[in-house]
């Protein structure tokens, strides 16, 4: 499989040139274009329960649109929100995704819900993250650009602006400072991790805009 | 007349500078700014020698097909000018060449276009119509000159030698010729709907169609629920 993403970070989307028999699995509604020959189908990603708590939690779909054919093919997809896309190659390794930032992978990959403890309920991220295992491709979406960060030590991210991080890394939710500057800085709670590894950052989020533009709204 | 992009990516515009005895023809409301000497008039869309319930029913047509009834229509009196058009939501917007080459745009695509350039409505159909996202009535235009588009995100071109298929919500334009029929993704029914596709439009023949990267109301559907509630 090759793959060129454009448009990055205003409207990001994908192009996937498919080899015979190659598969892509994309989230349901993504596919944009694609050569007439292709077929699609959908999948579910796991096991049942696997996929109905992936769901009811990790803000994602029960199935898959799978598409694929005998002698391969193009097509494009892109995300729902206007944003980056970003690729990751696992490689036995893990992934963790925000609940609704993943876009698509290759049939390699394991997407599953898992809950990330108490401290995710105050991530601004919902309580419930994606992680990613196996070996492929996988690609996920942000609101605005997405920034990566290679991590060695401490470092500071508003609640909201995570994207992904590698499970090498952990984190706390704190204030900023004593109480006055975390009420008053308007950063409220931020995310402060710890550890090697890398981290993936977006540049706005949704529930920033919608509640900008609510006011505004006539 | 010289009809540039001006700003690219994510929030394009165009800049027409116009010389004495050329007309440039735009949606309404689509001018941000203009030379002093620049009249601008608005027209209806109608044909000439159409006659009043003509001049109706082209009007009926155009916002069925989600442009406006009215167009801007920009001269200059005397010397050079220019004439800055935007789209109203964010995106690309790229410049067409109409001549050998007759292009037919989806509801709401439709920019602009230089005055040698003959504006029709193409009724889809009902079926089409109804369950594509892209407007009942497509905007065609004819002639000779440049046409504006502007899409929803990034606008790419695709050359089609045997076919393509587009997930409804996608298509900006195509060039005559192409045929389309609204059809499933792939498969049966259910693994249609399930995929999330849903409906698809799956064009056959030899042309070029202008697609955009993003579709609007995947767009809505993610923001709608973190909006008020609007009052009925």
């Amino acid at each position: 499989m090759k793959f060129d993403i454009k448009g990055n970070p205003s409207y990001g989307e994908v192009d996937v040139e498919l080899g015979p028999a190659e598969v892509i699995l994309i989230e349901p509604g993504a596919m944009s274009r694609m050569s007439s020959n292709m077929s699609s189908s959908f999948q579910r990603q796991g096991g049942f329960f696997s996929a109905m708590f992936r769901k009811m939690f990790g803000g994602e779909n029960f199935f898959l649109g799978k598409y694929e054919h005998p002698d391969g093919g193009t097509l494009t997809f892109a995300p729902s929100i206007p944003g980056a896309v970003e690729h990751y190659n696992l490689s036995n390794n893990h992934l963790n995704i925000m609940a609704g930032s993943f876009l698509a992978c290759t049939p390699g990959v394991n997407i599953k819900a898992k809950f990330g403890g108490l401290k995710a309920l105050f991530s601004g991220e919902g309580a419930f993250l994606l992680e990613a295992s196996g070996n492929g491709d996988l690609f996920f979406n942000s609101f605005g650009g997405i920034i990566e960060k290679e991590i060695n030590g401490e470092f500071i991210v508003d609640t909201g602006h995570v994207v992904a991080f590698e499970p090498t890394l952990n984190y706390k939710i704190s204030g900023m400072g004593n109480w006055k500057s975390t009420m008053l800085s308007g950063e409220g709670l931020v995310m402060t991790f710890n550890g090697t590894g890398k981290i993936y950052l977006q540049t706005r989020t949704v529930d920033g805009i919608a509640s900008w533009l609510t006011p505004r709204l006539i | 007349m010289n009809i540039k992009i001006d700003t690219e990516g994510a929030f394009g515009s165009a800049i027409v500078v116009l010389e004495p005895g050329e007309k440039f023809v735009s949606e309404a409301g689509a001018m941000y700014r203009a030379s002093p000497n620049v009249d601008i008039e608005v027209v209806s869309r109608k044909k000439e020698g159409q006659g009043f319930f003509g001049g109706i029913a082209a009007g009926l047509r155009a916002m069925m097909a989600g442009e406006t009834y009215h167009l801007s229509s920009y001269q200059v009196g005397g010397g050079t000018g220019e004439v800055g058009l935007a789209p109203t939501h964010q995106g690309e917007v790229r410049k067409v060449e109409v001549g050998s080459e007759t292009w037919i745009c989806s509801g709401g695509s439709y920019l602009g276009s230089s005055g040698g350039i003959d504006l029709d409505t193409q009724y889809q159909g009902l079926v089409k119509g109804m369950f594509s996202k892209e407007g009942l009535v497509f905007v065609k235009a004819s002639g000779q000159g440049e046409l504006l588009v502007n899409g929803f995100g990034r606008i790419s071109e695709v050359t089609i030698g045997n076919g393509i298929t587009i997930d409804n919500g996608h298509l900006i334009a195509f060039t005559e010729g192409l045929e389309y029929e609204i059809s499933k993704a792939g498969g049966g029914w259910i693994s249609s709907m399930m995929s999330g596709e849903g409906l698809v439009m799956k064009f056959r023949g030899q042309g070029k169609i202008l697609v955009q990267s993003h579709d609007p109301s995947r767009l809505g559907g993610v923001l709608g629920p973190l909006l008020p509630p609007r009052k009925g």
